[in-house]
């Protein structure tokens, strides 16, 4: 390796002994815990969809962690995909709260009620 | 890699694990917003002290000091996700997310995966989120008068806080048992298989030996063997590549992509663009306002606009 020094070669790698899969796997789980508790527990339409952001995110660091536990890319090609239906999901849903919002002058999603089936 | 019975005992102490997770709970669900006076900074603190738990469980198994990296980011990140669901106000909540994806990125650059790190910045920090707080600026209520600091009703109160929480965590605690069954230690980072795609790339091996100057000018690269990590060269010579001929991250990941996974490029592309036209179809229909709709409108307008008449008037 030449002397130049860049973080992800040279750096960042060389501590990782100690640290395990099952780290980053209960970090990942933590996280998806947290936008889940979050999304049944918040009424504004807004923050329900950045608990689910947040669910994507904790799915994100589980595969990176897979790709490198396999030392395959495909964990990280994944993560390509998880974004792109994260930004189709925030453009698509975030249209509809300004729908919404501009039709019921409010953000709860108990606003709504009446279309429980 | 299998999952076998007292496999969740060679990782973690299960009772460390379930005591933390604990809680990791009672912390969250104290930290929810409430009506009356919320213990959020004790349930903060208890929320912490349930992942430290945990994570000091999984450090007491494995038997080197961990990497301090890892703790940094993951309790920044853990910290900014659990004041996402409980900052009453959306804009702070959204930044907050925001600080939740920096620290993503943290332990993305920690397991090597730097492309994505930079990439999650771009897209998500930068592209998402600012439509997220684009709407959060649209659909929220001008403040009127006497109420600059009020909160709307249902950001101030939780929905059936202690239900939801228990729900999750016992998830949470059913997902970690099965999790840590199959967890192994990460592997040493120079896996030969990583580099196998420069067989297919030997203009990429050709390149840096002509940088190395380990090749001659009217010669080329016919061949490499990725395995004994040599190119064949044109005139018969077998050359030893250099280091600078590893793949890089963005290389690794731009092969896999176009490679493995050709279909799934079109299909992505094909889900944004009717996203795209979904959210435009979305936002031209003109909404039609129902009478009462429009009475509270005018009302809260006529207060809205008083209220800058007063400023206005005394300053």
């Amino acid at each position: 390796m030449s002397g130049s020094w860049t973080i992800a070669q040279a750096s960042l790698p060389a501590p990782m002994d100690g640290v395990t899969l099952a780290h980053y796997l209960l970090v990942s789980a933590a996280m998806f815990t947290i936008g889940l508790v979050g999304f049944l527990t918040r009424r504004n339409l807004i923050i329900m969809f950045l608990c689910t952001e947040l669910m994507f995110q904790a799915a994100g660091i589980a595969l990176i962690a897979f790709s490198r536990f396999h030392l395959h890319m495909t964990g990280q090609t994944f993560v390509i995909f998880v974004l792109t239906v994260a930004a189709a999901e925030a453009a698509l849903a975030l249209a509809l709260v300004v729908l919404l919002y501009r039709r019921k002058d409010s953000l709860s999603a108990e606003a709504w009620a009446e279309m429980k089936g | 890699m299998r999952c076998r019975d007292g496999a969740l005992d060679a990782v973690i102490n299960p009772y460390l694990l379930y005591v933390g997770l604990a809680l990791g709970g009672l912390g969250v669900c104290m930290a929810l917003p409430r009506r009356r006076v919320s213990p959020q900074a004790l349930g903060a603190v208890l929320a912490g002290l349930g992942l430290g738990l945990a994570l000091l469980g999984l450090g007491l198994k494995s038997e080197r000091l961990p990497n301090y990296n890892f703790y940094i980011f993951s309790a920044i990140a853990l910290g900014a996700a659990l004041r996402v669901i409980t900052h009453p106000r959306p804009v702070y909540a959204a930044l907050y997310f925001i600080l939740t994806i920096l620290a993503s990125c943290g332990l993305y650059l920690v397991l090597a995966a730097e492309f994505m790190a930079f990439a999650l910045v771009i897209i998500y920090a930068g592209a998402i989120l600012i439509t997220y707080l684009f709407v959060i600026m649209l659909a929220t209520q001008a403040p009127s008068e006497g109420e600059l600091e009020a909160l709307a009703e249902y950001d101030a109160e939780a929905r059936s806080p202690v239900a939801a929480t228990v729900a999750s965590f016992v998830l949470l605690a059913a997902l970690t048992t099965m999790l840590f069954g199959g967890a192994g230690d990460l592997r040493p980072r120079d896996g030969a298989g990583l580099d196998a795609p420069i067989e297919m790339m030997p203009q990429r091996a050709e390149r840096s030996l002509r940088e190395e100057g380990l090749i001659a000018a009217g010669d080329e690269v016919v061949g490499v063997d990725a395995a004994a990590w040599t190119a064949t060269l044109r005139s018969g010579a077998e050359v030893r590549l250099p280091d600078s001929a590893r793949l890089t991250n963005v290389e690794r990941i731009g092969h896999d992509l176009l490679a493995e996974h050709p279909g799934s490029i079109e299909i992505a592309g094909v889900i944004l663009l009717m996203a795209m036209l979904g959210a435009t179809v979305l936002s031209r229909r003109q909404v039609e306002l129902e009478d009462e709709a429009k009475r509270r409108q005018a009302e809260r307008l006529a207060a809205a606009g008083t209220v800058f008449a007063d400023r206005e008037v005394s300053p």
